[in-house]
């Protein structure tokens, strides 16, 4: 959200210190290509592993991770990418965001981020398959945010492109009555 | 009616920020053991015109001083683990602080955090 800030000036005031980068190795190898253990313990941070099984590093209160696409069901254990020495969280739907990302120069860092409309389309998925309420209020509240500065073009290319299952669907259309988001805008 | 809605949601998110802290906490306190806990001590030893020193890692055990040897070949590795150590105590340090405020916020009563924290 503080990227979208930052782009496309969509305010959010709530913030959080957990941060989550979502890796894909597009050709598997097993050698190291760069040991990000290393390069994010040698800023400060402390490295841990979480009750899952995911490795983790904290540092002033920032809580870094790594998250996966995951193809198959909940009970997927950490995956480790050996690539970058690292342990990450396999999550649904990771995909969508890393396949409709673009590209933006921060603070003389260049960040990859999904662009609105496929981050928008994926809060209002998990949104209704979180366990806690009150993420799934958060999930709803982002959304709701976002719905200003969505473009109608690349939110039906996005629909379009992904095959989404009965479920999924119905999770898109119980999120989209409860913002008030009119489902033909996401060809539904 | 929308303050009040909008006050359970701030109220939850806090109520899991509570819980990620201390999920946080437990992993850091079970890493932090894997590192030697207390300081280095240096005790010279005069012998024949030489003076040798010695190196040894004094902690607290169950209210004993416990002085353990720590042989020449090791000590870079285990200044390098106390360096570490300390670290997590500073990482641990926040977390803390951050739980205490958090659970004023969430008014949790002190009997259940002093009863978490035994659990923990």
């Amino acid at each position: 959200m503080p990227i979208f800030q930052e782009i496309y000036h969509a305010t959010y005031v709530l913030k959080t210190l957990d941060v989550d980068f979502a890796v894909h190795v597009a050709h598997s190898n097993s050698c190291l290509r760069a040991d990000l253990e290393q390069i994010i313990t040698s800023l400060g941070f402390v490295d841990y592993v979480s009750a899952g099984g995911v490795q983790k590093f904290s540092s002033g209160g920032y809580e870094v991770e790594f998250i996966a696409h995951r193809k198959g069901s909940r009970n997927d254990d950490a995956m480790q990418v050996r690539e970058w020495n690292i342990v990450a969280q396999p999550l649904p739907l990771i995909s969508l965001l890393l396949d409709f990302s673009e590209e933006a120069l921060l603070d003389d860092f260049i960040i990859r981020y999904p662009v609105p409309e496929a981050f928008f389309i994926h809060k209002l998925i998990v949104a209704q398959k979180r366990r806690s309420p009150a993420k799934q209020s958060k999930d709803l509240e982002q959304c709701a945010v976002l719905m200003n500065i969505l473009r109608d073009d690349p939110l039906l290319h996005i629909m379009e492109s992904v095959r989404l299952g009965r479920g999924t669907k119905g999770h898109l259309r119980t999120s989209c009555t409860a913002l008030n988001f009119p489902l033909h805008r996401l060809g539904l | 009616m929308k303050v009040e809605e909008n006050d359970r949601a701030v109220h939850g998110l806090l109520e899991e920020e509570h819980r990620r802290c201390k999920d946080i906490l437990q992993s850091l306190l079970d890493k932090m053991k894997e590192y030697p806990k207390g300081s280095l001590n240096v005790r010279k030893k005069y012998y024949k015109d030489n003076v040798y020193h010695y190196h040894y890692l004094v902690s607290r055990e169950g209210g004993a001083v416990v002085n353990r040897h720590v042989p020449e070949e090791k000590l870079p590795l285990v200044r390098e683990h106390m360096k570490q150590r300390e670290k997590y105590q500073k990482e641990i340090q926040s977390y803390r602080k951050r739980i205490a405020y958090l659970e004023r916020l969430l008014k949790i009563p002190k009997l259940q955090r002093s009863r978490d924290k035994h659990s923990s």
